[in-house]
């Protein structure tokens, strides 16, 4: 959950999908699923190359 | 039947001299002197001072550690039922012992403690949470009626009776929570703080609000495509059959699994024992939990440099603070160790 | 709206031969009830047993406790669920007081996330159903049964009970009524205007479980994709709304009486207005949290034209987070918030009592921690848990999240965490 990660000092934060399925979607064909599993590691992937100074969290573009 | 008390104080307090005599180490004197006497005044038939603990305060401070275990036995020696520290007002070397003192005893002895001091002293912070510190005054004008009120609060520990709130019993804020019962209902009490809180009155909220300390933000030196990355999760993936018996709540374990040759996780082997939430999805498919696939797709394209072959992951929920830093340390350390860069965590 | 609870003290529970009221006896028709309940092929085996107050006897597995409410006009019982859907909330209402219906989870093997009531000890003076003379039923699925269906079999066979015990009192006249009539809320008498207008934010579903299709929550809807929903503070004391199957520190029974709707009445048009209730449920996704959190506090300050809101959470931790999200955003638009927390530590300590930290969201109370240990002595009887007599008779450790009726999260109880 996103205001817990920021209040406990997490410094990258990437909302995923869900606490059910974080990182994928029981809705969604296999195919658009990994898509959206992928797009949330890459944009997790672009967070690390990020240099912050506080909790931040990173919002879809 | 009268208590078994003995007193701990510094030089200055126990009467050996003043800063010239700081260095001096532990020594024990039967009955009470010094300050102690108004421990025995304040005790009255409830108890005896049956020994003085004295130490240097430099010899405290200085060699914290071998001063209090040379103390402790001293303290062991004369079967206390209740040991009195200080109060050590506002001298910070003076009350750190104390309360190192106090903390010892009450762990090691299992003998009640009770020590004073005044807000400002370092020793409240240092160990309010694990003993009773009575608030005093920050000089030794108002001794007896400080010591009368460590030593009544001394007495309800030694006789295991029920302990007041702070503010009633004169004692900083442990930070313990305890369950009580209240005069009136919840939801009474919150339509009331409301009223207060739209009439701008003072209100106390019964809930402290919380205070993290900020965690520096590590910068990724290394490109990614030449870093190691790893994988981590408090959703609670486990191998079928929760081999390290990670807790359904309340976890104190994690589990370390080798990935190593997988492009995968395969749903047939592994389970979750997470409490918090409806793992029925996660179960179907690991990876909407852990992205084994994806980050592996990614390594072999060399998006990343390499993914590491253990992920870590345990049950984050109902989760102690204190068991959640510590295992986020060892998990922290173990990845240092094998030369990991970066760590994505997925969370639920 | 106005409603009228009529109610009937009942002092004590007997087995008869037909069921009605005598005096402030109520008996009990066990036969005829057990029978009634049987035919649903959801369930086989269906056990009744009758406790009273005092009795060493501990109630085990218990998964939703059910005051006995019955429509004395017409109107539909439990509407959505029990009976058909109508709008719930206004005539004439039976309901009896000193008696509940206690339904029991024969199924679940998770047995540490079942409760139990205390008749007798210590424990029995902290929950309202250690005072409350309870008819317990017990009822196994029948093969093939899947757990939500079994759950929604055991809380419509409860639902059934309640009923039939409280019609009754249909030919008696009420011990006391007790009257819930509250204009439209933006129909404030002129002398009345200066008084603050204060909403109540009710959380009645956290979606880290998903509902099953059969578990009625507000009108018999599963309340999937609920979006908060502004509803006349008697359709919720009425029936309108019950718990879901997740029942964690919360029952019917307190949603029936719900203290903070009472609360509010009581103080309505003397020290406040109140502006109605928002109905809401935590999210399991962080834009559908951000999307129910602002259309709460558009409710609250527009709709209603609050200035003040009152908030309870259901569930756990992310409820938790739910709930504050809403008042911070409350709070962004002018609205002053109380909201009531359970403790969230699990070891004691103040540092984890909250998982969040929101501007304004500063007023708190707490309805106590579920994890803190507490003792359950002896007793003499274990009823709605044969498995598990052996433990439940010889005292044993629990903690006050598994006593029923010790927290109530919307409010009903005192017990409270004072920090130390």
């Amino acid at each position: 959950m996103t205001p817990v990660a920021v209040m406990v000092g997490a410094n990258r934060i990437v909302p995923a999908a869900g606490i059910i399925h974080p990182l994928g979607s029981a809705d969604l064909s296999p195919d658009d699923e990994k898509a959206l599993r992928r797009r949330i590691v890459e944009q997790a992937l672009q967070a690390l190359r990020t240099e912050v100074a506080r909790p931040t969290v990173f919002t879809r573009e | 039947m009268a208590l078994r008390v003995v007193c701990y104080l510094n030089q200055f307090f126990g009467q050996l001299g003043g800063e010239e005599k700081a260095g001096v180490g532990p020594q024990v004197v039967d009955g009470a002197v010094g300050a102690a006497r108004a421990v025995q005044q304040a005790l009255g038939d409830a108890g005896t001072v049956v020994a003085t603990v004295i130490c240097g305060d430099n010899y405290a401070a200085e060699q914290a550690e071998r001063a209090v275990a040379e103390m402790v036995p001293l303290v062991a020696a004369a079967r206390p039922d209740l040991v009195v520290a200080g109060p050590a007002f506002l001298a910070g070397r003076y009350g750190v012992a104390c309360g190192a003192l106090c903390a010892a005893v009450q762990a090691q002895l299992e003998v009640p403690v009770v020590t004073g001091m005044h807000a400002e002293n370092p020793g409240v912070e240092l160990y309010r949470r694990q003993v009773h510190v009575v608030q005093t005054g920050a000089e030794a004008t108002r001794m007896l009626d400080d010591v009368k009120r460590l030593v009544a609060l001394g007495l309800k520990l030694a006789r295991r009776e029920a302990i007041g709130a702070p503010v009633a019993e004169g004692y900083f804020a442990r930070g313990l929570t305890r369950n009580v019962v209240a005069g009136a209902v919840a939801a009474d009490r919150a339509v009331a703080m409301l009223l207060d809180k739209l009439a701008a009155r003072p209100f106390a909220s019964e809930v402290p609000r919380p205070a993290f300390p900020h965690v520096p933000a590590p910068r990724l030196i290394k490109t990614l495509e030449g870093a190691t990355i790893a994988l981590v999760t408090d959703g609670g993936l486990v191998p079928r059959g929760n081999p390290d018996g990670i807790e359904a709540l309340n976890a104190t374990r994690y589990g370390a699994y080798s990935i190593e040759g997988k492009t995968g996780l395969d749903a047939a082997q592994y389970d979750n024992p997470h409490r918090g939430y409806d793992t029925t999805w996660v179960k179907q498919d690991p990876h909407r939990l852990v992205p084994v696939d994806v980050a592996r797709e990614l390594e072999r394209s060399g998006a990343i440099g390499k993914l590491h072959e253990t992920v870590y992951s345990t049950v984050g929920v109902a989760t102690t603070l204190a068991h959640s830093a510590r295992m986020g340390a060892e998990i922290a350390e173990k990845l240092r160790a094998a030369g990991v860069d970066a760590v994505i965590l997925t969370s639920t | 709206m106005r409603l009228e609870l009529r109610w009937t003290d009942v002092d004590d529970l007997a087995a008869a031969s037909a069921t009605r009221l005598v005096g402030k006896r109520l008996e009990v028709d066990l036969q005829a009830l057990g029978t009634l309940l049987a035919t649903d092929a959801r369930l086989t085996g269906i056990r009744l047993d009758l406790v009273h107050p005092g009795e060493r006897c501990r109630i085990g597995r218990v998964f939703d406790v059910i005051a006995p409410r019955a429509k004395l006009d017409g109107g539909e019982d439990f509407p959505g669920v029990l009976g058909g859907v109508a709008r719930a909330g206004d005539g004439r209402t039976l309901a009896l007081a000193g008696v509940a219906v206690v339904a029991t989870d024969q199924q679940t093997d998770s047995v540490g996330t079942l409760a139990v009531i205390d008749m007798a000890g210590p424990n029995a003076a902290l929950s309202a159903f250690g005072r409350t003379h309870n008819l317990v039923i017990s009822a196994w699925p029948s093969a093939g049964t899947a757990r939500s269906d079994y759950l929604a079999a055991v809380r419509l066979a409860a639902l059934r009970t309640a009923v039939d015990l409280a019609r009754t009192a249909r030919d008696t006249e009420p011990d006391r009524v007790e009257v819930f009539a509250l204009p439209p809320s933006p129909r404030v008498p002129p002398e009345q205007a200066h008084l603050p207008r204060v909403a109540y934010v009710f959380q009645i579903h956290s979606h880290q479980r998903p509902t099953g299709l059969d578990e009625g929550i507000l009108y018999g809807d599963p309340v999937r994709r609920m979006l908060p929903t502004v509803v006349h503070p008697n359709e919720v004391l009425d029936g309108a709304v019950l718990r879901g199957f997740m029942g964690r520190s919360v029952t019917t029974w307190a949603t029936q009486n719900h203290p903070m709707i009472r609360a509010l009445y009581a103080q309505h048009g003397r020290t406040l207005w109140f502006a109605g209730v928002v109905v809401t449920v935590a999210q399991a996704t962080e834009p559908e949290r951000v999307r129910s959190a602002f259309l709460t506090a558009g409710l609250v300050a527009q709709t209603l034209g609050a200035d003040g809101a009152v908030f309870t959470k259901i569930g756990g931790g992310a409820p938790h987070v739910d709930m504050a999200q809403s008042a911070s955003q409350c709070e962004a638009l002018g609205v002053k918030t109380t909201v009531v927390v359970e403790d969230m530590s699990t070891d004691g300590s103040a540092e984890g009592m909250l998982l969040f930290d929101f501007p304004g969201v500063d007023a708190m109370v707490n309805v106590g921690s579920s994890q803190e240990p507490i003792t359950l002595p002896a007793m003499d009887r274990v009823v709605g848990a044969d498995d598990l007599a052996p433990k439940l008779l010889g005292e044993t450790r629990a903690t006050y999240g598994g006593l029923c009726g010790a927290i109530e999260q919307v409010g009903a109880t005192r017990v409270m965490a004072e920090v130390r």
